[in-house]
């Protein structure tokens, strides 16, 4: 164990398991990374993730909390419908856990969903033909990237099993005229592909802005950019989503962040 | 969950300053303040006002000449609905009469709307110079949709008549668009104006973004945007901006805690 490792370790109150405590730290570090790359919006969204055993708990963020204050001590431990699990301090905001729990409850191995109003993400949320295969950035993604049309903010059960089936076995979600999702087998495969998404989008609005005759790909190359990235970024692949997590951990020591209290 | 951690002030009230003025003080200063944070202040410009308690009708505004990551809660002047000056702790600087015509008119004739913010950012110009006003693209933009108002551009300088116009324009509204002009919100509190606008804001950019694309837009289902619009009211789910004011000061309190002097 590293001396990184001792310290959060050393944090972990009496009752919290091992596990538990490394996927809080890990979601704590992500509500911290959402915050310092701009993809946050005030105390808005969450990022929820699945406590390790058999009883489909979820760990959520406190509510009312700005992303840069939370920790993993403050994060609020819930069942699939939203009701706190044990004591919290802190209340929690059950209404779009709903997205979440569809999603956790539908796709059991899945440890993380992480949803954001990341500014490039809305605004091609809002596009018809949504995310274009104008970059290799972009294209790389196609494969892993799937649409869910917007039907307004309360989620009944009927949309829950929607949304499951639209994200299918995907790992990226344009929530159109809202925003964008991401999921992974960790905390730290659900940032990166949060990263990398936001990125294409942002690409994306950079080249529409500039109002001028588009370079267009050719459907070869197109076709062969989507089924390279589906091999890239597959589970145990050369550039599996998460590999940079240790590396943004470390971003956020060096920045002196608390999130692993 | 302790909702206030603000400190307790050790040092005594200024002079005849009850300490319900001084929290809205604090409040106003701490607005001021975030709205420089957020990219949302225009140097000395605009204003943010709110009501002091009690039956006398008087208000708070910034000192003209100050930068509004300067102001704090002392340094605010004290003036009336016609402008006169009731307290001002530094008669070096006065305050901008011509800017608070608009204030005046929309606190004298919505006097529930203890504060009222008006802001001059890229995004809310920009679309306030758009024909087709603020469009219901996005989730944040379809909490406004159906509840906007608009008042035409007659010139920088606020005649009496105009006043007239510009509260008829306003109506029942809280958020208003100067054409040509800027963003203006009008609500209970200060921590629910802020929020209110960095909401507007954030709709606003998100359609910059879109309609610079020039790309095809994605129109949400006809009749969810007035649902959102429904579900986001002050009296149906929670007064937005009233949660996640104490997380705000806290905010500011990490970084620079001096708005509080």
């Amino acid at each position: 164990m590293s001396a990184i490792d001792t310290r959060i370790e050393g944090q972990r109150p009496a009752g919290i398991s091992l596990e538990e405590w490394t996927i809080r730290v890990d979601l704590a570090a992500a509500y911290r990374l959402v915050d310092r790359y701009g993809w946050s919006e005030l105390a808005g969204n969450h990022i929820s993730a699945r406590v390790p055993g058999p009883e489909h708990h979820f760990l959520i963020n406190p509510h009312g909390m700005l992303y840069d204050q939370i920790t993993a001590s403050s994060l609020v431990k819930i069942d699939c419908d939203g009701r706190i699990v044990g004591e919290s301090q802190y209340p929690v905001n059950p209404a779009g856990f709903v997205i979440h729990s569809a999603i956790h409850m539908g796709q059991p191995h899945l440890t993380c969903v992480l949803h954001s109003h990341a500014p490039g993400g809305v605004a091609v949320s809002c596009m018809k033909e949504g995310l274009l295969p104008l970059s290799q950035h972009s294209l790389i993604l196609m494969g892993w990237l799937a649409y869910h049309d917007y039907e307004g903010v309360a989620l009944n059960e009927e949309e829950r099993t929607r949304i499951v089936r639209d994200l299918g076995e995907c790992r990226l979600l344009i929530l159109r005229n809202h925003g964008l999702l991401t999921v992974g087998e960790s905390v730290g495969e659900a940032f990166v592909w949060m990263h990398r998404l936001e990125k294409a989008c942002k690409w994306q609005i950079s080249t529409l802005s500039a109002g001028r005759e588009l370079n267009p790909l050719s459907d070869v190359v197109q076709k062969r950019s989507v089924e390279q990235g589906l091999a890239m970024f597959r589970k145990g692949g050369p550039y599996a989503c998460g590999r940079e997590w240790p590396s943004l951990q470390e971003e956020l020591r060096r920045a002196g962040s608390d999130h692993w209290q | 969950m302790k909702n206030n951690l603000s400190p307790v002030t050790a040092k005594p009230l200024p002079q005849g300053v009850s300490p319900e003025e001084w929290s809205v003080r604090v409040d106003l200063a701490a607005a001021y303040r975030l709205t420089h944070r957020f990219g949302m202040s225009d140097l000395i410009y605009t204003h943010i006002s709110a009501r002091v308690p009690g039956p006398e009708h008087h208000f708070l505004i910034n000192p003209y000449g100050l930068l509004f990551d300067e102001i704090d809660a002392s340094s605010l002047i004290k003036i009336d609905l016609d402008g006169n000056v009731v307290h001002n702790p530094n008669p070096e600087l006065s305050f901008n009469p011509a800017g608070f015509t608009i204030h005046s008119a929309v606190h004298a004739a919505r006097p529930e709307a203890h504060c009222v913010m008006h802001t001059h950012t890229r995004s809310g110009m920009g679309v306030a110079a758009l024909k087709c006003g603020l469009l219901p693209l996005s989730q944040v933009a379809m909490r406004f949709h159906g509840k906007v108002a608009y008042h035409d551009y007659e010139g920088p300088a606020f005649n009496l008549d105009e006043r007239a116009r510009l509260i008829a324009d306003l109506g029942p509204e809280r958020f208003l668009f100067l054409r040509n002009h800027g963003i203006l919100v009008a609500c209970a509190t200060v921590a629910e104006a802020f929020n209110a606008m960095y909401w507007l804001e954030r709709a606003c950019q998100v359609q910059m973004d879109v309609l610079a694309c020039n790309a095809e837009i994605n129109m949400p289902p006809e009749g969810v945007p007035e649902i959102v619009a429904h579900s986001y009211l002050p009296e149906t789910r929670r007064p937005y901006g009233v949660l996640e004011w104490p997380a705000m000061l806290r905010m500011l309190d990490r970084h620079d805690g001096s708005y509080r002097e």
